[in-house]
């Protein structure tokens, strides 16, 4: 199966969902994005060409009519930390989709989840990075206080 | 017995107040502040926090370390899941016993790690059933941890079974009639004994049937 | 003709879908047009020979269900497989009856429409009414079951039900069905409906034996 040809499953349809699914869905895999608000699908781009499914990925029964089962791939971002952490987990351990990652705002939790073969990715911990990686780039500048006292 | 409840709501209180009736140390970890308050008020003996039972620090605060048991008890099954996960895996609290709202997450909540996972609506689903339960049953018994059920049936005057005998009953396949009660005697039953108004019959199946049998023995509701 | 690909025109009013069928068909190397409603189809139909129809259940104006009538007795050379939204059971049964040869429901993978796809193009052109004995929709609910497509596979044992109504076999599949869809109720009566009508039908009694309360893990026995 070449890697245009994923079965992906996005759970939540807010900017993230939305972007990844796009995405995705341009690049040639095959798409499903659940939300509980149908109008949150209005975020979708024109370029997106999967399916959209109206529920509450929560239930067992939205689940399977995305048929899990088959997915390759299975994204959770709701705006949910524990919504997307049991979405992950039910995918993985209990309909074995291979890849499974989640968004968690609260990083704190993350290593229960990865010992899991949960993969998990916080934005404020990617943010944090960015920021030090700037910073430590920098650092050969002269500190702000050097150049002022030195006036 | 040191046990955390997290959740939120009037059972709360009672179970709280329940347990340190009995002994038991019992704190309460609630999200909502006015709840918090009251119950801080009318619970002395039990330690109250304010916070999601899935967040880590709000745990350890609420002592995961030493807990024996927790018990998460709010309408979110997710919330519930993930405190059940984190007081296992982050603070080993041995047991870890959760509130299903979506009785399809009761299989899945225990194949993640849950040591009990119990359903409010497959709970009142069974009782109701076991309700229905006719006037003419005497006493309905679970053994083997629920798995086989026994059932004194009276025959009444409408009873399907009434002048039949056992091979002409429409029994579920896993259900059996033990024995009769006639006039004081017990009779050990064969196929071709017959039920006369007024015999008790001991019933004995497995619960998925055993609705189906008490029909086919003492009719539907009386 | 044998060395020609095969055509398959695939009608669905949104352009999402069309899109994902067309791109995951393409690479089996099949010839692929496409129509936005069901006029439109016809249209084509009338213009070019296809193998295959994909037709999409709920279009504007024109409905599935009638393009499929007329394609059924109009190009009885094209088959025809019904897309669907999850969970119309009842479409399903009224276009198994008009003729479709399978179902797919949306959504669904690049790999499950190419093989399903693959499948009806093998299968070679069964009459419909051949298609209509008891053996046969018992086969296709048994592969549409293995391949989780529950609505499709009920509407196929239904169809069985009705050729025959006195065979266990039809009655376990019902079951299972029904078990898989979380209704354990009517799963163990259609095991027993098995039973009676044959007391030695042993899937149905592996079944209702491992349904009981609570239920033992294990296979499902399809028959």
């Amino acid at each position: 199966m070449d890697r245009s040809d994923l079965y992906i499953i996005v759970a939540g349809c807010g900017r993230l969902g939305a972007r990844l699914a796009s995405e995705l869905s341009r690049t040639g895999s095959s798409v499903v994005v659940i939300d509980r608000d149908p109008s949150r699908f209005a975020a979708l781009t024109a370029e997106f060409s999967g399916f959209h499914l109206t529920g509450d990925a929560i239930e067992q029964e939205v689940l399977r009519s995305a048929k899990i089962e088959q997915a390759d791939c299975f994204l959770a971002t709701t705006n949910q930390d524990n919504i997307n952490l049991m979405l992950a987990q039910v995918a993985k351990v209990i309909y074995g989709v291979p890849l499974v990652m989640a968004r968690i705002y609260d990083p704190l939790r993350s290593p229960v989840y990865e010992r899991l073969g949960i993969d998990t990715i916080s934005p404020t911990e990617l943010s944090a990075q960015e920021f030090l990686r700037m910073i430590t780039a920098r650092a050969g500048l002269e500190p702000a206080s050097a150049l002022r006292n030195g006036r | 017995m040191r046990a955390i409840l997290a959740g939120e709501g009037k059972t709360l209180y009672y179970l709280a107040r329940q347990f340190t009736a009995k002994g038991h140390h019992i704190t309460i970890v609630d999200r909502h502040p006015d709840e918090c308050e009251a119950l801080a008020r009318r619970l002395e003996k039990s330690v109250v926090v304010l916070g999601n039972g899935s967040d880590p620090a709000v745990l350890e605060d609420a002592g995961a370390r030493q807990a024996d048991v927790l018990v998460a008890l709010t309408p979110e099954d997710q919330d519930n899941l993930i405190a059940c996960q984190v007081a296992r895996q982050m603070f080993g609290v041995p047991r870890v016993l959760a509130l299903v709202n979506d009785p399809d997450n009761e299989e899945i909540f225990k194949r993640l790690g849950v040591t009990e996972a119990f359903s409010a609506t497959r709970i009142i689903a069974t009782l109701l059933e076991e309700q229905a339960a006719l006037e003419e049953v005497i006493n309905l018994l679970p053994m083997a941890e629920g798995r086989i059920q026994v059932a004194e049936v009276v025959i009444g005057e409408k009873a399907p079974a009434r002048d039949k005998t056992l091979q002409e009953l429409d029994l579920p396949a896993d259900t059996l009639v033990a024995g009769i009660i006639r006039a004081g005697d017990v009779h050990i039953p064969r196929g071709n004994s017959r039920l006369y108004l007024g015999d008790k019959v001991i019933l004995i199946g497995r619960p998925a049937s055993f609705g189906e049998a008490l029909r086919a023995v003492a009719g539907e509701e009386a | 003709m044998a060395t020609q690909k095969p055509r398959i025109l695939i009608a669905d009013d949104e352009k999402n879908i069309r899109f994902t069928m067309t791109h995951a068909l393409e690479r089996s190397g099949y010839e692929i047009a496409a129509a936005v409603n069901g006029e439109d189809a016809l249209k084509q139909l009338e213009a070019a020979e296809f193998d295959l129809l994909l037709l999409d259940l709920r279009m504007p104006g024109m409905d599935g269900m009638e393009v499929l009538r007329e394609a059924a007795e109009r190009y009885p050379g094209t088959r025809v497989v019904i897309v669907t939204a999850h969970g119309t059971v009842e479409n399903a049964v009224e276009a198994v009856k008009l003729g479709a040869a399978d179902f797919i429901q949306k959504p669904f993978s690049p790999t499950e429409i190419r093989d399903l796809v693959a499948q009806i193009l093998d299968r070679g052109h069964i009459r419909t009414e051949e298609a209509h004995d008891y053996a046969t929709h018992l086969a296709l609910a048994k592969r549409s079951i293995n391949q989780r497509r529950l609505a499709a596979a009920t509407a196929y044992v239904k169809q069985a039900i009705a050729a025959d109504p006195g065979r266990p076999e039809a009655f376990n599949l019902l079951g299972v069905l029904q078990e898989i869809e979380g209704d354990r109720h009517g799963a163990l009566k259609n095991y027993r409906i098995a039973l009676d009508l044959n007391p030695s039908y042993e899937p149905a009694r592996r079944n209702l034996s491992r349904s009981g309360e609570p239920p033992i893990p294990g296979t499902l026995s399809l028959g």
